[in-house]
């Protein structure tokens, strides 16, 4: 294909320009060069920092810390470092190699390594750690001093938990890796470091569990995000869009969460996660489309309410994809479906409407659509505006005006609702487009378009692949072992096998007979409680 | 390659599009008609009358309109050689697409269905692809069709529904109606060994005064619709009314009786003990006997007693047993009766023919020749009634049991 081609091309452009740069030079001997180097580069930039001391004695060393400024913590430069420097002034360094001193007696810090080559300096630097330079020296000290401001780990936005934890994902790769490992205490989980983007050179990590996740998956992730050649990557949606199978369609095949028992959760059943240093959104693949429709909480309540509540969430899907199409085609091919007390209803209120039926939906749902836009982007102070022409203009204004009716408000109401509870926002909002293309078939063929464009999207659908797992498994291809974590959730204990299209070997999950083993009701009073005793009713 | 793409896409919208919303229609384009009626008119030409809804009028529609100050229907006339010429020649007269999804109720006049039968005009409304089948049928008595869905009522403003529920409460109540749907009246009528039956109905007051608000202005209606009888037809034509208890002995005979009331004679005191049947069952079976078909009927009734206006001991089992017994035969002689009428008008409303048919299927192939006007009239019917008193309702003895024990 042409389009293929062309993208190729583009690739070949873009080597030949990483080639025309300059080669790494090792650092030079002479502190001053090094520091004009150093300057050079940075462009004389004000937030790296550059501190002289003078170390040891007998002969004294020159020595320079280098840092960027709001990268590091400045405690720890301050106390470990600076002091602990200028303390150790008295140390003889005749014969010895005040380089050696500096690294084993001298610097106090937790992790200290050694870099000869600018580009891994700067590396370092720029990442927050700090640099020790020595006169006479072709070699740099890094120190890890990594700190700053960073916002603290708080309840996630967009994934709000009743029963489970209140901890989200903030913006720190680090930070995010710790949650998790907090929870999977395991050496099998396994970081894998990366480093992408040309420009931004952003941390980004691929956490699995090993001896879980399939490892032709796992080696597919790293093949695909090693193919990463972007500018920069500011957030973790970056890199989801170069890395899923399918970018032109409307459905996410990569999951992306807020919250560490999330992510552990998914580790678990064998996916493998990506996290973004900058994004509180850990990417997860591979994603099937019914786990946009549970959450963590459901494997947190009882079965029987998690299965009601996921069957719902299906419901409030559909529903948001087709309510407006289904009134649609009712009111203008299918009026004897109506029973006649409510046809009588929606035709006295559509009386006095000047407009065809998918004319009023499609005005409503534009509205609505604009509002809830709106809503989202403008300033709290004044989101109460808002509301408040929002309510007036949909609510009462269109009906009074004679341009929409009340039954056309009510179904865009409700499928609003049910849009705004589906509890992927990423699924939601592809039902939101999916919507007016219903609408239009609604309204030419009514429910026969209707069907047709839910046999299409069945097919779009069935032909979707997230890293090599069909999008609808366990559904399609059928798995009957796996039915019981789809829109129903059985018993945590009936759970007794992993996923079989994730982890195809390792696969029981746990113990059998994890059933609650209760005795018999006679057995109830403990052999060692007499009558009279509390258990006396 | 991406030509042939562009060109295919192309041609699905075209197909998409250009089928254009075939079929489509807004709601306010449908006249939805609740009633449909028709009569015949001197010419021999038919009339038939629209009753069609005002949705804005209907009270409990919402949003400004006249609800409840202008009539809630508008009604339509227009005649034709057939129903379908009739049909689409009011397209003069009214402004909207007549719909007749919604039409619940089908009118037919008493003349009519006497001098033409129904076997005509009925193929054009099951033919109709939006005409439903679950439609009920009623036949005017002394009234033209036409005048009949004209009258406005007073609790359901919309008259069809109207008549269609006052059709469901009393024969679920009383049972001397029964309710009627055009495909249960075309499939009796296509069968040999049952006819069907239709209820009446007929206009209480003054006609004229009951198409004007006026009529809905005062408590006492002007004029009022009332369920009134059984139209039995024979081969598609009306022959015969049922009235009273011949109508009620005939839905017995038929299992249609929900709760009826039932009264009898007391030690002189004239219809002194009503019973109210609670529910009931009739088994209908047909067998041979002494080489000719014979039909047994056994009621089992079950009820309360509602009135007790006579000093009797209501306590004591041997006096329910005696009046269980006397309502059993009033019960008997309802249907006795039913039967001796059904008899004399050849018409086997009961469907005995049927039964016979499904027991017997050999005597029947070759009865059913004949089955209305030779076999049914000799038939052999059998009635057994037991009438059973569940309760006596919530008090034991009449109170006017206890003043004659105190005057003792």
């Amino acid at each position: 294909m042409s389009y293929r081609k062309f993208l190729k091309k583009m690739n070949r452009k873009e080597q030949s320009q990483d080639l025309e740069k300059d080669d790494p030079k090792s650092i030079d001997t002479s502190l001053t060069e090094n520091l004009n180097i150093i300057k050079e580069k940075t462009g004389n930039s004000p937030d790296i920092i550059i501190r002289i001391i003078s170390f040891g004695h007998d002969p004294k060393v020159r020595t320079a810390i280098i840092y960027a400024d709001g990268l590091v913590d400045n405690p720890t430069i301050n106390e470990y470092l600076v002091e602990s420097m200028e303390n150790n002034v008295q140390e003889k360094l005749h014969g010895k190699d005040p380089f050696t001193i500096l690294s084993e007696k001298v610097v106090a810090l937790g992790s200290v390594k050694t870099a000869k080559d600018w580009d891994s300096l700067f590396q370092s630097l720029l990442s927050g750690d700090t640099v020790i330079l020595m006169d006479g020296k072709n070699e740099a000290l890094i120190g890890s001093t990594k700190g700053g401001e960073r916002r603290s780990i708080e309840q996630p936005d967009s994934e709000v938990s009743i029963r489970g934890s209140k901890e989200g994902f903030t913006e720190s790769i680090a930070t995010n890796i710790s949650l998790v490992r907090r929870i999977i205490n395991n050496p099998n989980l396994w970081v894998e470091p990366m480093n992408l983007g040309k420009q931004t050179k952003t941390d980004v990590s691929i956490m699995y569990i090993n001896g879980i996740a399939d490892n032709d998956t796992v080696e597919e992730v790293r093949h695909r995000l090693r193919r990463v050649n972007l500018d920069s990557i500011l957030d973790s949606g970056y890199i989801e869009q170069v890395i899923e199978d399918e970018s032109i369609g409307l459905f996410p095949t990569i999951i992306h969460t807020e919250r560490p028992d999330a992510a552990a959760g998914n580790l678990l059943e064998g996916r493998i996660a990506i996290f973004v240093n900058g994004s509180p959104n850990a990417l997860i693949v591979p994603a099937v489309m019914i786990q946009f429709f549970q959450t963590p909480e459901d494997y947190y309540m009882r079965f029987p309410i998690s299965t009601f509540i996921r069957q719902l969430r299906v419901l409030m899907y559909l529903i948001s994809l087709i309510g407006p199409a289904l009134y649609v085609a009712i009111t203008t091919y299918h009026q004897e479906m109506i029973p006649t007390g409510l046809l009588i209803i929606i035709a006295s209120q559509t009386d006095s409407v000047p407009f065809p039926a998918i004319v009023e939906a499609l005005i409503m749902e534009v509205t609505f659509e604009i509002l809830r836009e709106a809503g989202l982007r403008m300033p709290n102070k004044i989101s109460s505006t808002i509301s408040i022409v929002g309510a007036l203009v949909i609510g009462q204004g269109a009906i009074q005006a004679g341009i929409v009716s009340p039954a056309m408000v009510i179904v865009v109401s409700v499928t609003a609702i049910a849009s705004l509870a589906t509890p992927s926002y990423d699924i939601a909002i592809s039902a939101r487009l999916i919507r007016f293309a219903f609408m239009l078939s609604a309204a030419i063929a009514g429910f026969y378009g209707i069907i047709l464009g839910l046999i299409m999207l069945t097919v779009h659908l069935v032909s979707l692949r997230s890293f090599g797992v069909p999008y609808i498994s366990p559904l399609a291809p059928f798995e009957p072992g796996n039915i019981k974590d789809t829109i129903l959730r059985a018993p945590l204990w009936a759970l007794n096998e992993r996923p079989k299209f994730l982890s195809a070997k390792n696969r029981v999950r746990q113990g059998k007979n994890q059933r609650p083993q209760v005795p018999m009701s006679q057995g109830m009073v403990r052999a060692d409680t007499k009558e009279g005793d509390k258990n006396e009713f | 390659m991406n030509f042939k793409w562009i060109i295919s896409c192309f041609m699905i919208i075209c197909l998409t599009l250009l089928s254009g919303c075939w079929s489509s229609k807004e709601l306010t384009d449908l006249g939805i008609i609740s009633a449909y009626a028709l009569d015949k008119n001197e010419d021999g030409e038919y009339v038939g009358t629209f009753q069609i809804i005002n949705p804005m009028n209907v009270p409990g529609s919402l949003q400004g309109g006249a609800s409840g100050q202008r009539p809630a229907v508008t009604t339509f006339t227009e005649t034709g050689v057939n129903p379908t010429e009739l049909s689409n020649r009011a397209s003069r007269k009214i402004s909207r697409d007549l719909y007749y999804s919604h039409t619940s109720l089908l009118v037919i006049s008493e003349e009519l269905a006497r001098d033409e039968g129904l076997s005509a005009i009925l193929d054009s409304m099951e033919r109709a692809l939006e005409f439903r089948a679950t439609a009920k049928v009623v036949i005017t008595r002394g009234i033209k069709a036409g005048d009949f869905i004209k009258v406005l009522t007073g609790i359901d403003q919309i008259p069809a529904e109207n008549v269609l529920k006052t059709l469901d409460s009393t024969e679920k109540l009383y049972g001397e109606n029964i309710n009627t749907n055009l495909q249960e009246f075309i499939q009796s009528l296509t069968s040999t060994g049952k006819e069907p039956l239709v209820s009446g109905f007929s206009l209480l007051g003054d006609m004229e005064k009951g198409k004007t608000m006026e009529q809905l202005h005062s408590t006492d209606f002007d004029a009022i619709l009332e369920a009134n009888g059984l139209a039995v037809f024979k081969e598609g034509k009306l022959v015969n009314w049922l009235d009273g208890e011949k109508a009620r002995g005939t839905m017995w005979g038929l299992n249609r009786i929900h709760e009826t009331p039932v009264s009898i004679d007391w030690e002189n005191h004239k219809k002194a003990i009503a019973y109210r049947v609670i529910r009931q069952k009739t088994d209908v079976s047909a067998q041979m006997k002494d080489g000719k078909p014979a039909i047994s009927i056994t009621i089992r009734a079950e009820g309360d007693l509602r009135t007790v206006a006579v000093p009797v001991d209501v306590t004591d089992p041997h006096v329910l047993l005696a009046i269980e017994k006397a309502l059993g035969q009033e019960i008997k002689k309802e249907v006795e009766a039913a039967v001796q009428e059904a008899k004399e008008n050849k018409t086997d409303v009961f469907g005995f023919g049927e039964k016979l048919h499904q027991s017997e299927p050999d005597v029947w192939k070759k009865l059913e020749q004949e089955w209305q006007d030779v076999s049914f009239p000799e038939l052999d019917v059998d009635i057994t009634v037991e009438a059973f008193i569940r309760r006596t309702g919530v008090r034991n003895n009449p109170y006017l049991f206890d003043l004659e024990k105190k005057s003792d």
